[in-house]
């Protein structure tokens, strides 16, 4: 077929646009996957459950609050709240007393989290497609070299940096993220000094949900919110967090960049395969960085 | 080895295989079809250990060599004019072919690592089964695959699949005992010493991860028996998923505890099934309580609980 | 010793094992098992299907059931997994002893089931699996196609755009069969009847992609002058939202089976795209019958919300059942069978006839395009054009040449 007739720069650079837009929510979902397994060594499968639930719960509340610009914000800010409280309850209660188990165990505990969230998913909120209409100010887009492009994608575009540097902040800047970084080097030596490893952990933990929460409100008002969300996401999240580097912030955002890009891009480029696109990346970036892009902390 | 504990160890096994093999005569019509599923799901969990438990290796994608061999018995009976046994024969080859590929690519990378560029691998052989119309169905997949006489009824691939899950456990049995088996365990517990001492290791692991995909392509190919059918969700990640949990469930360092987690799994679903169709929330909350309080699975934990040394834990 | 380890292991699986046993049922009734999806995105149809089954049957076996004999339904659910579903139908088939399969709305499982049914002589009527080659290429005598499918939506779809002036187009959908089924479909017919068309280029994403927008971008960097878009179930809702929002809508014509359909417009609100060229075998306000009317409100005193075009499979599934038993005259599955070949029943969308050569329900299809109407919280489909059944069936010499009969 007519491959590649229409590609021209300006196409390219409205691809690369929206991309990054997609880049963002990835990037927030798999910065947070990758904190916790970082500094506490879990694969967290329920990462994807806490996105989906959300989404949800952003819906619930813009609902409540009768959308427009006051609900938006209020369920933007509350719904990754709930997602860290859930998380928060989820570790205090169970997590904590797994940390010394095999990281196949741990795989299979969040896998069974997963199935408990999905029914319960299903039995709050049912059957039906959810959708949270956005505020007036993010409705409509602007054209840009001939395309249209989202009003909303433009915020997307703007949040990423801002959670990144935020990450950065929390991890460089702050106590608990020094403490957490020293505990994922070596977790003995940090509760040797006398600093309670278990609560640091249990502050990543819910860090690291807060994120998934966040993911999952953010990109809410783009698609409609379903069951199986959690599938599609935490796949794309694992293998970011591996192209990037085990537990590296900076990995995840790499890797959330590359992804999305080359999704966004293959789409124009050679749109009958983009299916597979993703999947040849990380073999690639694997087959030549073994240990991902940046450096591990495992 | 001594006269006497080889028979105690064999005539249980062989009474249990008698009873198997007479079963179809008195359990009814849907019971014989969920043993086998079962004999076939749970040879598939084993071959899986084979390199989850004993090589210690993050095989997160098994269920692909698990849909190769399927697709082979599918593809020989329904696309050429050889044979159906020759279909039969071939599956096993095919996914271990597939296992080399992947694995030479694979092997060189550790834990997670390996695990994730195994699933990236094994999703790209997903996607060109899922688009490839023409030749495997597509999404579709295949079905009604005309499967010999003598294996179609319900009794027929029964027996089809316990004979072949016999045969396949002891020459799994036999390979874990082997000299093979044993380094490939030393490389699974220390792989900086296994090199020090003139172990190969990476080889080592990639015949292990050979030999593990040819019986996950057996049992790919009973379920074609079984079932009738072979569709892309045989080698999705989610099975793939699934079949780690059977080993974990059942105790991944035992041999017959991935068996056990399949016959555990399977028999779950179907029951909890029948009263509900949240069934994956009990399921969930049933894993949930098996890991925290069983963490060695369920046949690990009655091995230690009657400290018996019998089972040769792998 | 041995057996002292195993013995705890052995009693719970045999208890499992006695759990699974035979299902004990009265000879006084007609059983009906449901094999569908109730987890995942696709529930949002099949809880109608079930749902308004069950409203016919309680009617039917309120009135004394058929032929003296109750109704009564199981159901299971196959999470959308074609392993899970396969067994699930052999369990209801072989444990539970149903008289009649029901189900489902995945495609590949749909096909492997017919398979199953056709061994075990069991009839199974399908309820939403829309794939052609369900009665078609595949079709056997004990599968029946109790909705429409990918043949019937792209000839419809079809004569929709042929009136339009369109010339050059763009294909986009889900990348799996569904979506390559009703775009073949659609893009074939219409070169028939518009040879001039011209095909710009296609895309195709994965089942479940999340967001649109870069798809849309890349079409409209192609400058179709109408895009034919097949895509299903949840990618419906997330599709109109995008090209709402990049103004898509506006700018480019496009049609989409099922985009009229409530469960796609409903949860969109009063921002869904107006404008867009949409067909669906059924609408609660369309047509404005007594028949309908009824059932609407039937439904609606049942289960509170307004019935979807699943209830309506699901309505008519238990309705020609019934009917079916009662020409059959006994509980018999080749008679039954007999007497469901070429049976017509009245429905809320008027007369329905199963054609008998190859089982499937001569549907009419309603095209309409989306538009904000006064009273309503979200859009409903408008000027709509109702196309007759039996214009829409695949001509019996090609199913005939896709299953190789001479």
């Amino acid at each position: 077929m007519d491959f590649a007739s229409n590609i021209t720069l300006s196409a390219l650079f409205q691809q690369s646009l929206v991309g990054l837009s997609r880049t963002t929510i990835l990037f927030i979902v798999a910065s947070g996957l990758s904190l916790i397994l970082g500094v506490l060594r879990i694969p967290n499968v329920a990462h994807g459950s806490l996105y989906m639930i959300g989404a949800f719960i952003m819906y619930s509340i813009n609902l409540f609050f009768g959308g427009g610009q006051v609900g938006f914000w209020i369920a933007v800010l509350l719904s990754p709240l709930a997602v860290a409280l859930i998380s928060l309850v989820v570790e205090r209660g169970l997590f904590q007393y797994l940390y010394e188990r095999e990281h196949l165990m741990l795989l299979l505990f969040t896998f069974s989290i997963t199935l408990v969230f999905g029914d319960l998913v299903k039995m709050v909120w049912g059957s039906d497609y959810r959708c949270v209409d956005l505020p007036a100010a993010f409705q409509g887009f602007f054209t840009i070299l001939g395309f249209p492009f989202p009003r909303y994608n433009f915020f997307l575009i703007i949040t990423g940096p801002v959670v990144a540097f935020g990450l950065w902040f929390l991890t460089n800047r702050t106590r608990i993220g020094k403490i957490a970084r020293a505990a994922a080097v070596d977790r003995e030596m940090v509760g040797a000094v006398g600093i309670n490893v278990s609560l640091v952990f249990a502050a990543v933990f819910v860090i690291g949900c807060f994120l998934a929460g966040l993911g999952g409100a953010l990109v809410a008002p783009t698609q409609n919110i379903r069951q199986g969300m959690d599938h599609a996401i935490i796949i794309e999240a694992f293998l970011i967090v591996i192209m990037g580097g085990l537990g590296n912030i900076w990995g995840a955002l790499l890797g959330a960049l590359i992804f999305g890009l080359t999704d966004s891009i293959g789409i124009l480029v050679w749109p009958q395969f983009a299916i597979v696109f993703p999947y040849v990346i990380v073999v690639m970036v694997l087959l030549f960085y073994p240990k991902g892009l940046l450096k591990s902390t495992w | 080895m001594p006269e006497r504990s080889a028979w105690k160890v064999l005539v249980p096994w062989l009474a249990v295989f008698v009873l198997l093999l007479f079963a179809p005569r008195f359990l009814p019509r849907f019971q014989v079809y969920l043993t086998g599923l079962i004999l076939t799901t749970g040879l598939l969990a084993v071959s899986l250990n084979l390199v989850l438990g004993l090589g210690g290796m993050y095989q997160f994608h098994h269920a692909v060599f698990y849909g190769i061999g399927a697709y082979t018995v599918a593809l020989v009976i329904t696309k050429t004019a050889f044979s159906p046994w020759i279909g039969f024969l071939l599956a096993p080859v095919v996914s271990a072919l597939f296992s080399l590929v992947i694995g030479l690519i694979c092997v060189r990378l550790s834990k997670l690592y390996f695990g994730m560029l195994q699933i990236s691998l094994g999703s790209l052989v997903w996607a060109v089964v899922f688009r490839w119309y023409s030749f495997t169905g597509g999404d579709d997949g295949i079905h009604g695959i005309p499967v010999p006489d003598i294996i179609s009824s319900t009794d027929g691939a029964y027996h089809f699949s316990l004979i072949l899950t016999a045969i396949c456990l002891i020459v799994m049995q036999r390979i874990v005992n082997s000299p093979f088996g044993r380094s490939f365990q030393a490389v699974r517990d220390n792989p900086v010493r296994s090199e020090a001492v003139g172990i190969n290791v990476k080889r080592v692991q990639l015949t292990g991860m050979v030999i593990s995909g040819a019986f996950a392509g057996i049992a790919g190919s009973m379920f074609v028996v079984i079932e009738g059918s072979v569709f892309p969700e045989l080698m999705f990640w989610t099975l793939s998923l699934e079949i780690i949990i059977m080993c974990l469930l059942g105790g991944w360092f035992t041999f017959l505890g991935p068996m056990l987690g399949a016959a555990i799994i399977v028999l779950l679903r179907t029951v909890v099934g029948i009263y509900t169709e949240y069934w994956t929330l009990v399921l969930g909350f049933v894993l949930m309580l098996l890991i925290l309080f069983l963490p060695q699975g369920v046949l690990g934990y009655f091995l230690e609980k009657f400290k018996r040394g019998g089972m040769k834990a792998v | 010793m041995k057996r002292r380890m195993w013995l705890p292991v052995c009693l719970a699986l045999a208890l499992a094992f006695l759990l699974t046993g035979t299902a004990v049922r009265a000879e006084k009734t007609i059983k009906v098992g449901i094999v569908d999806t109730y987890t995942g995105p696709a529930s949002t149809y099949t809880n109608d299907v079930r749902d308004a089954f069950k409203l016919a049957t309680d009617k039917i076996n309120a009135k004394g059931g058929i032929l003296g004999k109750k109704i009564e339904f199981v159901t299971r659910d196959d999470k959308f997994k074609v392993d899970i579903g396969l067994s699930a139908a052999k369990e209801l088939i072989m444990r539970e002893n149903v008289d009649i399969l029901m189900g489902t709305i995945n495609s590949g499982l749909t096909l492997a089931i017919s398979d199953l049914c056709e061994k075990e002589k069991i009839p199974f009527l399908v309820t939403f699996a829309k794939s052609e080659k369900i009665t078609g290429e595949k079709g056997n005598r004990y599968v029946f196609s109790m909705n429409e499918n990918t043949a019937m939506a792209g000839k419809a779809g079809a004569a929709g755009l042929a009136k339009k002036p369109y010339k050059k187009y763009w294909i986009a959908g889900d990348d799996y069969e569904y979506g390559h089924a009703i775009a073949d479909s659609v893009w074939n017919h219409l070169k028939t009847l518009r040879p001039d068309v011209e095909l710009l280029g296609q895309s195709w994403w994965k089942v479940g992609e999340p967001d649109f927008t870069p798809y849309i971008t890349a079409m409209l960097s192609a400058k179709p002058d109408a895009v034919i878009i097949a895509t299903g179930g949840a990618g419906c809702v997330p599709f109109l939202k995008a090209s709402a929002a990049t103004g898509f809508s506006k700018s480019v014509p496009f049609y989409m089976h099922t985009a009229t359909e409530m469960s796609t417009l409903a949860p969109l609100g009063l921002n869904a795209p107006e404008g867009v060229l949409g067909t669906s075998n059924y609408f609660y306000y369309y047509p404005d019958t007594p028949e309908n009317k009824t059932f609407v409100k039937e439904f609606k005193d049942a289960y509170g919300r307004f019935p979807k075009v699943g209830a309506l499979y699901g309505y008519i599934t238990a309705n020609f059942i019934a009917k079916a038993y009662e020409k059959a005259g006994e509980i018999n599955t080749e008679k039954f069978i007999n007497a469901l070949e070429g049976m017509s029943i009245g429905s809320p969308i008027g007369e329905l006839t199963v054609r008998a050569f190859d089982h499937q329900v001569m549907f009419p299809m309603f095209m309409g395009t989306t538009k904000k109407v006064e009273g309503y919280d979200y859009l409903i489909a408008t000027d709509i054009v109702t196309i007759p059944g039996k214009d829409l069936m695949p001509s019996i010499e090609d199913i005939k040449k896709a299953r190789g009969v001479k």
